[in-house]
């Protein structure tokens, strides 16, 4: 097969070659980074954003959108703290915040395609709204003192490796099973490619496009259960600027914003490639406000990278 | 001749990886003369015309330009040395007027703010050098008609002072009184001894605008001869490289039973609408851009909502919500707009041609695609149809013109449909590939299949359908059989704007 040809010039493999460099660059500089407990430590932190990348894949393969997925996440975590204080059990909490995210993505996939809102109005609206309810119904103060049946599912471990990390690396196999094997994935490829003949093939578009979108919303249900838990906590400002983040690590995973393009596989390693960069320089002890800048900047370079190569095919 | 040539390429070659896509062609052109450059997708027309317009460099060979040798290394080199390419799909920005799309990078200025009153002079005086006084340059581009969009573009480049002016499929998207329109300016142009060089499709109109015809076949000059000396078989055998003896084809079969039938088909652009087509019947559907046609077929597979009327199929009323529930009860329609409605650019051409087999649960187990079973049956119809490509991984992008709507036809009948909706199926591709397709249709009728064919070129469909509705303004005009089905006819019922009622039976 034409497995090689394919391999080695995907928009992955240069962004994986990326991430080794980077890597090897840390693990020269700093003692600590190739430790087993560091690297189990950059998964860990990986796994919130890379949940929520995962859920972003999704809505930016059809060439939408998703600003709300920070603001959800809090909220989220928000709504299942006052659940818990109010003594509803641990499964009923999990169950209805996995509605509630079903919930988010009705919302968006309803604007989209039967107002006609742009994904990016309709999220960016959601996103300042989540965000104030979050203020709103937790007065702006931390919640804390969760059941430990609760907090497994963000701080728990199972062997050496924490549940966060099975959680998201099994929704991450899940995501990309789906994407590459069902009809229902090929269908969303459709869709982001050229909806008009997705449209004309048969292919139900307004279903696809709330479906990605209550993906999304799931996803950031999933990740304010395990971020919650994790922290013990659940914080107004939580997950602040995580959508830039996730739209980051899916856009250096080799997707294109014009949709049709992307994958599972692609998405991780982008996010991994963010994780390893925050590690690395906490490592290093660059000061936060480089920190900000050098990763800019390196988000900057994958993706030109990436454009310049994909302007030879074009012309 | 006349003079000497304004332009000259001698043994012009380019090379791109892998492929010669022109090969040591040699041409003229002469100030004031429509050169017609003829050649079926992949002959290297475009490649002439980009190695002339300064968008690639030659690989081998020169290009004299007004008696001296040139190196354009880009289109603005060319541009500003008077040579302009007006391409099919126009380069204007729809929301500015008339006058600041014609002189877009070199407004005129004064003291720092845009002379309006200069560039409306300048503008007026351009439209008025060429016959197209009519046009307001204040006009707002996205408003005008497409015909007069490209005047726009004919303008602008007469603005740089063209010598030279290219045109590539001119006249793709225009009708009929739009192209007299273009041909009178054409003409215009020849008068002030300006060179022009004509690549269409469309033989009448290259035998009508041209005075010499360049024949182009596997990047080699085949041909080239005076227009009033050829014929349209000589040009097309030449073309294809073989003879031709009858480029329309009707094939052998009766009509059988109504397939499908629809009456009183409405809503805000189609005014009642009749219309039905049978089994083993090609029906042919004529009019103009904008007459009614597309809008016809795709209220008839529920991808436009109708206001009235009601549509059977097999004598059994159905209403089709949503292109699905036709693909479903075995009715397809492939769209003309193969880049916008049809095709997925980006992927490859087996996954376009299964992508509307799947949606009905073909090669398909319980929600996963059985990619080898797919791949086969993609494989097969590709080589059924004759797509040229190195495999089926190849992006459909990267298809000609005649190629892609093979894809297309292939994805509509992987499915074994039993009404077919072909709008324009050989809209802009070559002439080979049109007689494949010609066979194809007369063989589905042949199958017992209702096919329904779309076109906008007269030729084809007296030459191909059994019956034939001619469209105007979203009615249908007549319905014609047999003898009547000639041109005179059709051309009289598709201009027949506002006539009676639907008057078919």
């Amino acid at each position: 097969m034409k497995l090689n040809k394919s391999l080695f010039s995907s928009s992955e493999f240069i962004v994986l070659l990326g991430l080794l460099a980077i890597g090897a660059f840390f693990a020269f500089t700093s003692p600590v980074f190739l430790t087993k407990f560091n690297l189990l430590n950059i998964l860990l932190q990986s796994s919130i954003q890379g949940i929520i990348a995962i859920g972003m894949t999704f809505v930016i393969l059809t060439a939408g959108i998703d600003l709300s997925v920070g603001s959800v996440v809090a909220l989220s975590g928000v709504i299942m703290a006052l659940m818990l204080h109010a003594g509803v059990p641990v499964w009923l909490v999990i169950l209805l915040n996995l509605v509630f995210g079903v919930a988010i993505g009705v919302f968006h996939g309803f604007s989209i395609t039967k107002i006609g809102m742009a994904p990016f109005i309709v999220t960016l609206a959601t996103m300042a709204m989540a965000r104030g309810l979050t203020m709103v119904l937790s007065d702006g103060k931390t919640i804390f003192d969760f059941p430990a049946s609760f907090e497994f599912f963000g701080a728990g471990t199972i062997g050496p490796i924490s549940v966060a990390v099975i959680i998201f690396l099994l929704y991450a196999f899940l995501a990309e099973v789906l994407l590459r094997s069902t009809v229902l994935g090929r269908n969303i490829y459709a869709v982001g490619s050229n909806p008009k003949a997705a449209a004309l093939s048969g292919i139900r578009t307004q279903w696809i496009l709330y479906f990605v979108y209550i993906v999304s919303g799931i996803s950031c249900a999933i990740a304010g259960l395990v971020l919650t838990g994790r922290l013990g906590a659940a914080m107004p400002t939580a997950a602040t600027g995580y959508e830039l983040d996730a739209i980051a690590a899916v856009i250096i995973g080799g997707a294109s914003l014009m949709g049709g393009k992307g994958t599972i596989v692609g998405t991780i390693i982008g996010v991994l490639l963010i994780g390893v960069i925050n590690n690395g320089m906490n490592l290093l002890n660059v000061p936060p406000f480089w920190q900000s800048f050098l990763k800019g900047a390196v988000i900057f370079l994958a993706v030109m990278i990436d454009s310049l190569k994909n302007r030879q095919v074009e012309v | 001749m006349k003079t000497s040539p304004i332009l000259e390429t001698v043994n012009l070659t380019k090379v791109f990886p892998g492929v010669i896509a022109l090969d040591d062609v040699s041409l003229k052109l002469f100030p004031g003369e429509v050169l017609g450059l003829v050649g079926e997708n992949g002959a290297g027309k475009s490649t002439l015309m980009k190695l002339i317009g300064g968008v690639y460099t030659p690989s081998k060979g020169q290009i004299f330009y007004q008696g001296e040798e040139t190196h354009f290394r880009t289109p603005k080199d060319a541009l500003d040395a008077g040579i302009s390419i007006v391409y099919q799909e126009l380069n204007l920005i729809p929301h500015l007027s008339v006058a600041e799309n014609i002189f877009i990078n070199r407004l005129p200025r004064r003291s720092g703010f845009v002379d309006w009153r200069k560039l409306y002079a300048d503008t007026r005086r351009i439209l008025e050098g060429s016959g197209m006084e009519g046009i307001d340059p204040r006009a707002i581009v996205a408003d005008l008609p497409i015909g007069v969009k490209q005047s726009v573009e004919i303008a602008k480049a007469l603005s740089y002072d063209a010598r030279i002016i290219l045109f590539d499929e001119p006249t793709s998207s225009l009708t009929g009184p739009e192209i007299e329109n273009l041909f009178a300016v054409i003409r215009r142009l020849q008068e002030r001894g300006i060179g022009i060089i004509y690549v269409s499709h469309h033989l009448d109109e290259i035998f009508e605008i041209t005075d010499r015809i360049h024949i182009l076949r596997d990047g080699k000059t085949v041909a080239v001869m005076p227009t009033a000396e050829a014929d349209e078989e000589t040009v097309v055998s030449r073309m294809v490289g073989r003879d031709i003896q009858n480029i329309y084809y009707k094939g052998e079969h009766t009509p059988a039973e109504v397939a499908l039938e629809a009456s009183g088909i409405s809503d805000h652009f189609l005014k009642g609408v009749n219309f039905k087509v049978r089994r083993s019947e090609v029906v042919g559907i004529y009019g103009l851009l904008g007459s009614g046609r597309t809008e016809l077929l795709k209220a008839l597979i529920g991808a436009r909502p109708i206001k009235g009327g009601e549509v059977k199929l097999n004598g059994r009323k159905v209403r089709f919500k949503h292109p699905h529930d036709a693909i479903k009860n075995g009715v397809i329609y492939s769209s003309e707009d193969r880049k916008g409605e049809n095709l997925f650019f980006g992927n490859p051409i087996w996954k376009n041609i299964t992508y509307l087999a799947i949606q009905v649960g073909r090669f398909v187990k319980s929600g996963f695609t059985q990619v080898k079973e797919e791949r086969a049956a993609a494989s097969e119809y590709a080589k059924r149809l004759n797509v040229k490509a190195p495999s089926i991984d190849v992006d459909v992008y990267n298809l000609s013109g005649g190629n892609q709507q093979k894809v297309c036809l292939a994805k509509a009948l992987i499915n074994d449909p039993d009404v077919i909706l072909l709008d324009e199926p050989t809209r802009g591709i070559d002439v080979g590939a049109k007689l494949e397709i010609y066979r194809l249709i007369a063989d589905l009728a042949e199958q017992g299949k209702a096919v329904v064919f779309v076109s906008s070129e007269l030729p084809e469909i007296i030459g191909c359908t059994d019956r034939v509705y001619t469209m105007s303004e979203g009615r249908v005009t007549a319905e014609l059989l047999g003898d009547d089905i000639n041109e005179e006819n059709v051309l009289k019922y598709c201009l027949e704007i506002g006539a009676a009622e639907g008057a078919t039976s």
